[in-house]
């Protein structure tokens, strides 16, 4: 009995250690995860917000792109199939924060492929985009490249995947 | 004395309704019900709830239903069947009905469903629309599906090829 008890210790001890590891050395794929759902909650925006927050907020959310985006993207009707760099994001992210009102964007399944390598990753996710005064979310498959540059990962081609062909 | 046992009886019985005659038993099974109930309706009944209108006047938006994902494990989906579509994962499913099978040509005129030049019988549709799409010859692993709302505009509407793989399972209700 007593060592049963010893042995159901070590096992929830060293279940612990290992659960620790991982909170302290995340892996690339947990790492990628947390980025890409802070990136949802920085493209989403309430109305009520200052200029000044809406700069701030597209500034940041330049910072979760490489310098050059390969885009490849049709989404509710417009086409986006040039590359862009990082300030054209900031561009785009503030005009649309004008031109919208409340806009919550939510990654509900994140599906990550890292390299072997361990310096590149493609993330296949849904994305789903309410915008106020819309009835229906607007929902659509991404797939996204990220590189790990300067032990950040940062995405460098965004495409839209159809689902139904 | 007599006030205190009816008491002490009237308690008993509560603790009895409450969390049975053996606590020990009544643990288990709660613990017993639980797991079954997060593997059943996390890994084979999928509840979900219809958000939009391409499937009326068969659902209605914002109506509950259930995915059963063991629906095809003994047959292939059928010609007919409502499904839920995944995208990138399962949080997230379209739900449409099937109806072009791996290997037909499927094709809209006039509202009509062509399927290798045959009109299709939809008894489901209840409004008459004016869809028109060029054929479409679906492979080995594909499948036709389209909502049942076909008086929205089809270019405001989501159908088309689904490969097998993307077909998680049947609608229950």
């Amino acid at each position: 009995m007593k060592n049963i008890f010893r042995i159901v210790l070590l096992a929830a001890l060293a279940a612990l250690a290992l659960w620790l590891w991982t909170v302290a050395f995340p892996g690339p794929e947990k790492v990628i995860r947390k980025r890409l759902t802070e990136l949802a909650g920085t493209v989403s925006s309430s109305p009520g917000g200052s200029d000044l927050a809406r700069l701030a907020a597209a500034r940041s959310l330049a910072g979760y792109f490489g310098t050059n985006v390969e885009m490849n993207v049709d989404l509710a009707g417009h086409g986006l199939h040039d590359p862009m760099i990082r300030e054209e994001i900031t561009q785009a992210a503030l005009a649309a924060r004008w031109g919208a009102g409340s806009l919550t964007v939510k990654f509900p399944d994140i599906n990550v492929t890292v390299a072997p390598d361990q310096q590149s990753a493609v993330v296949d996710l849904t994305m789903e985009a309410s915008i106020s005064g819309e009835h229906d979310p607007i929902v659509q498959e991404m797939k996204l490249t990220l590189q790990k540059t300067g032990g950040q990962w940062l995405i460098t081609r965004v495409e839209t995947v159809r689902t139904l062909s | 004395m007599n006030t205190l046992s009816k008491q002490s009886g009237f308690s008993r019985w509560v603790r009895i309704a409450v969390i049975g005659r053996n606590p020990k038993v009544t643990l288990m099974r709660i613990a017993v019900l639980i797991v079954a109930c997060v593997a059943i309706f996390g890994f084979i009944l999928l509840p979900i709830r219809v958000e939009g209108i391409s499937m009326l006047p068969t659902y209605k938006d914002r109506s509950l239903n259930i995915i059963n994902r063991l629906a095809y494990v003994r047959h292939e989906p059928q010609r007919g069947d409502v499904v839920g579509i995944r995208l990138a994962g399962p949080h997230v499913l379209y739900m449409k009905r099937i109806i072009g099978l791996p290997g037909e040509t499927v094709a809209f005129e006039n509202g009509r469903v062509l399927i290798n030049g045959e009109v299709l019988d939809e008894p489901y549709e209840k409004t008459p629309c004016d869809w028109n799409c060029p054929p479409v010859k679906l492979g080995p692993d594909f499948y036709f599906v389209v909502g049942d709302n076909r008086r929205m505009p089809s270019e405001d509407h989501v159908f088309g090829k689904a490969e097998r793989n993307r077909i998680v399972g049947k609608a229950l209700l």
